[in-house]
């Protein structure tokens, strides 16, 4: 999977437009990343790609890069 | 752990709300992007929420005086009053007392507290069927019910906090237990008391009686480490539970499932292998009810119907970290319609009573 198709997941499942995020997007400026968001998180990452996320993971998230790193 | 109690049945249901019903729209003060993802992400619309002086108690007492009346039970025959709760009236004493002297039961009655909150009908159906089949009494009364909406009522954003501030609704149960031969009730029962943290309301008790801003009555809620304890450990449970008892979700009528946020209640009945159409959800109308989430996702599905015997099975998980499974059958109309009230217990301590 490129990393476009990683965003288009991300830009999916927190509602947003597409072409909104990109790798460098910082996620503290999305307004919609949020604690509702960050539960679609952990779905998404155990349901596509077998990891769990603790909110320690979730913390340490900067970026969008630092996700798509962990969507292998 | 599991509890097998033999000779002891569920006979009676109700639930009672306030008549005000609030949507998320109204109470908020989010823009509405944030609004609409949280209705659709959680699956919240709206919740009742209790009139100022109203507490659980007064919920659980309507819920029981319907219940009662309905069931004609002879009060005096009712030897255990248990109030399942963590929005009691009073540090001291347990709210059970007064609920007993409130509904006219006989001195000849064990009444307390248990402080539990999401798995707490469970439990708390659990404690009071274990007493019930070791004493002479004939019947046994659990309330359960929060008014969370209050305790989380503390207006921060979602982008900053947790998704609490509108997550939870006020309301209280009221179920009826009576003795009788070759029924039987199965419990498992977990703790991880490492998760304490996830949800707690840290201040205004004895270990911190005062808190950095002053306000004593909140509540605080790791979304995260909720979610994930969720979703690992009710699906565990539920499938050690039909695992023990050789059954699959085609037994059942319906999963119960305590009332915590959609996302998690589809995972767990996904990871059980429940249709969708037998989980049954109350909290896109309720809210998340804590300790009456069960009973009022019950009262809402069957409070109507008249027919048949409903064959559960409901799993309690939160606050704690606590959560219990159990499957019981009840007649469908045994289970009341939804009670609404505005009442509340006056005791002479309020300061617009003091004149």
């Amino acid at each position: 999977m490129t990393d476009q198709e990683k965003i288009a997941k991300l830009e999916e499942i927190w509602e947003l437009d597409e072409g909104t995020l990109a790798a460098d997007t910082v996620l503290a400026d999305v307004d919609e990343y949020d604690s509702m968001a960050k539960l679609s998180l952990i779905v998404l990452m155990d349901d596509d790609f077998g990891v769990k996320l603790t909110g320690d993971v979730i913390k340490g998230f900067e970026t969008v890069s630092d996700i798509l790193k962990l969507m292998a | 752990m599991l509890t097998e109690i033999r000779n002891v049945k569920v006979i009676g249901m109700a639930a009672a709300v306030s008549p005000a019903w609030d949507s998320i729209e109204e109470m908020s003060d989010e823009d509405e992007a944030t609004v609409k993802r949280f209705i659709k992400k959680t699956g919240v619309s709206g919740r009742y929420s209790a009139s100022p002086r109203q507490t659980t108690s007064d919920f659980c007492c309507a819920a029981a005086e319907e219940l009662l009346a309905k069931k004609n039970i002879d009060k005096s025959r009712i030897g255990i009053l248990i109030f399942v709760t963590q929005t009691s009236d009073y540090r001291l004493p347990a709210t059970a007392c007064v609920l007993q002297q409130r509904l006219g039961l006989s001195k000849d009655c064990i009444c307390f507290d248990v402080n539990l909150g999401c798995s707490g009908f469970v439990y708390g159906l659990n404690v009071i069927a274990s007493m019930l089949a070791n004493t002479g009494t004939q019947y046994g009364l659990l309330l359960a019910g929060d008014t969370s909406a209050r305790e989380f009522s503390t207006r921060r954003k979602q982008k900053e906090g947790h998704s609490g501030t509108w997550l939870f609704g006020d309301s209280g149960s009221a179920t009826l237990l009576e003795k009788e031969e070759g029924n039987e009730l199965k419990f498992l029962s977990n703790t991880d008391g490492s998760g304490y943290k996830a949800i707690i309301s840290p201040y205004g008790a004895w270990r911190n009686p005062d808190s950095p801003d002053g306000r004593t009555h909140y509540v605080v809620m790791d979304d995260i480490a909720v979610f994930n304890f969720a979703t690992d450990e009710a699906p565990r449970q539920l499938n050690e539970y039909m695992q023990l008892t050789n059954t699959t979700s085609l037994d059942y009528d319906c999963l119960v499932l305590h009332q915590a946020n959609l996302m998690i209640m589809k995972r767990v009945a996904k990871n059980t292998a429940f249709p969708e159409e037998k989980m049954l959800v109350s909290m896109d109308r309720f809210g998340n009810t804590s300790s009456a989430s069960i009973p009022v996702s019950l009262v809402d599905r069957y409070g109507e119907a008249n027919e048949g015997t409903i064959k559960t099975l409901c799993c309690g998980f939160g606050v704690g970290l606590s959560w219990s499974t159990v499957a019981f059958n009840i007649a469908a109309s045994d289970i009341l319609p939804l009670v609404h009230t505005d009442g509340y217990f006056s005791d002479g301590y309020n300061l617009d009573d003091q004149v």
